[in-house]
């Protein structure tokens, strides 16, 4: 706690370059933050559309109860699916008056011969709607298929970016972040050079002359990342309703705070790591300790 | 306690600062190193802190030598010396309390042991008044007094003390080389003292090296010093 208070009384002696040293590590890890919470939301818009009916086979008017059991089960036996809910004339009757119940125009004259039977089938993952579309759409007792596949594989499509380009963007900045702290603290060893000196000849050891710089690093790293997750609290905190109005029935909001007490866990952790590799490299290149 | 053996030191270009110098310092002793300037007096004494190390020769403090010692253990050694450097080497951000008390973090000593045995060294060298002053705000005396009262704290076996009249008036020399000899008589404490101020030597008749292009050219129980 001591080398702690110390370090932190030294950072106050010349504040801009460890102004400059943190403020790059929160950029750093609020665009990380940013990365992660788009990247998790992306991933939670998938599952909401991953767990809805994604492929609806009409039949045709004369299909017997035997062939329809008959496609049933042959879907079943893919494997690839959650759940198959076969949906009678009369349910579909149901849901077209349920959905319809304020327009008496549209409800006039419609009976449930009117409306095909379907299946409603969920799959496990979203790549297999097509394998599972064909199975269906391969029988001739389907008159029609629908399914959202290509609404699906574009949202796969885009979160795999999301992530891919997430991670080549917070590695650029982390390297940034990485070279500027090897900087910063090689500067400021330069700076403590006779200070150094002079420990060294009152018999400091190389450890106690190296350890503030360490904590050093570690304090710009921690300090980066809870600036960063604080920024990102507020402004989820303040764009939340908008959001949630977006996504609709995708229920996102409200993120427990415990989600960010782990993210700034999980982000000190390796900002504190990044920051320690950074003192480590700048102390190996620049403390001359005779 | 303190021996040198056939020690020379060259430096880059094959200039010669000491040559095959033998010397045997014992406990407790006070000795004036002197000669002109580029004898070797500094060279001398940064070889006992292992600033550098020699050409050839050797070094022992108390039958050990000192460049047989790993790097991990220079730290420790340095501890058993007190350097008063010739350009004081006080930390100017620093008040002359925060300056003294370096040793003595570097030993991760407690605050309020540090904060005890500070103020008594303060107090011996006469700043424990001027504690909280930075060395900008201080008189040469007064800075020169600080370096001795950092060189001193751990209670180091040796003080060297590097040309630290240099800068000082005489009186204010007088007192300072007074501090080192009380110092030498109340604690034992062995000191070598770099100068080459004929009057302070004789004032006070201790042994005198005399180093003249890097060999000794005499060494005198009470000696005397000629200067140019």
């Amino acid at each position: 706690m001591n080398q702690v208070k110390k370090t932190i009384k030294l950072l106050r002696r010349s504040p801009y370059q460890a102004l400059a040293a943190a403020l790059a590590m929160s950029l750093t890890f609020f665009v990380a933050t940013i990365f992660v919470v788009l990247v998790i939301g992306g991933q939670i818009v998938l599952n909401y559309i991953e767990q809805r009916p994604q492929v609806i086979a009409f039949f045709k008017d004369d299909t017997s109860d035997q062939k329809i059991s008959e496609i049933i089960d042959q879907v079943k036996s893919t494997g690839l699916v959650t759940n198959v809910k076969y949906v009678t004339k009369e349910e579909a009757l149901a849901i077209y008056r349920e959905r319809n119940k304020e327009d008496p125009l549209l409800l006039e004259s419609v009976s449930a011969d009117f409306l095909p039977a379907s299946v409603d089938i969920s799959v496990k993952k979203a790549q297999d709607i097509g394998q599972i579309t064909q199975v269906v759409k391969s029988r001739s007792e389907v008159d029609k298929v629908i399914t959202p596949e290509n609404l699906v594989e574009q949202l796969v499509k885009w979160t795999k970016a999301l992530r891919l380009g997430g991670i080549i963007f917070v590695s650029t900045l982390l390297s940034i972040s990485f070279l500027i702290i090897i900087m910063v603290i090689g500067m400021r060893i330069a700076i403590r050079r006779d200070e150094i000196s002079i420990m060294s000849l009152v018999g400091a050891t190389k450890w106690y002359i190296a350890k503030p710089f360490f904590i050093e690093g570690a304090l710009y790293g921690i300090l980066g990342a809870s600036l960063s997750i604080f920024l990102v609290y507020v402004i989820l905190l303040f764009y939340s309703p908008n959001i949630q109005n977006f996504l609709g029935p995708i229920q996102i909001f409200p993120i427990t705070p415990l989600f960010f007490v782990y993210l700034w866990a999980g982000e000190a952790l390796v900002a504190a790591f990044v920051g320690i590799a950074g003192a480590t490299i700048a102390l190996f290149r620049y403390l001359k300790v005779r | 306690m303190l021996k040198f053996e056939s020690v020379t030191k060259k430096y880059a270009g094959d200039q010669v600062a000491l040559e095959d110098v033998d010397l045997k310092i014992t406990g407790g002793e006070f000795v004036f190193i002197v000669g002109p300037s580029g004898a070797g007096k500094s060279t001398l004494l940064k070889l006992i802190t292992r600033e550098i190390s020699p050409t050839s020769g050797r070094i022992l403090i108390n039958d050990e030598d000192i460049f047989l010692t790993p790097p991990s253990k220079v730290p420790q050694l340095r501890r058993q010396i007190g350097t008063v450097f010739q350009d004081f080497k006080l930390l100017l951000t620093r008040t002359v309390f925060e300056n003294v008390a370096l040793p003595l973090e570097v030993l991760s000593k407690k605050e309020s042991d540090i904060e005890k045995e500070v103020s008594s060294v303060l107090e011996k060298v006469g700043l424990l008044e001027k504690a909280e002053r930075f060395p900008a705000e201080l008189s040469g005396g007064e800075v020169q007094r600080t370096a001795i009262a950092r060189a001193i704290i751990a209670n180091p076996q040796i003080l060297l003390a590097d040309e630290p009249t240099a800068d000082l008036d005489p009186k204010t020399a007088l007192s300072v080389i007074s501090l080192l000899d009380k110092i030498n008589k109340e604690d034992k404490t062995t000191v070598l003292m770099a100068t080459h101020n004929a009057t302070i030597v004789n004032h006070f008749k201790k042994r005198v090296v005399v180093l003249e292009q890097g060999k000794v050219a005499k060494d005198e129980k009470e000696g005397k010093y000629e200067s140019g």
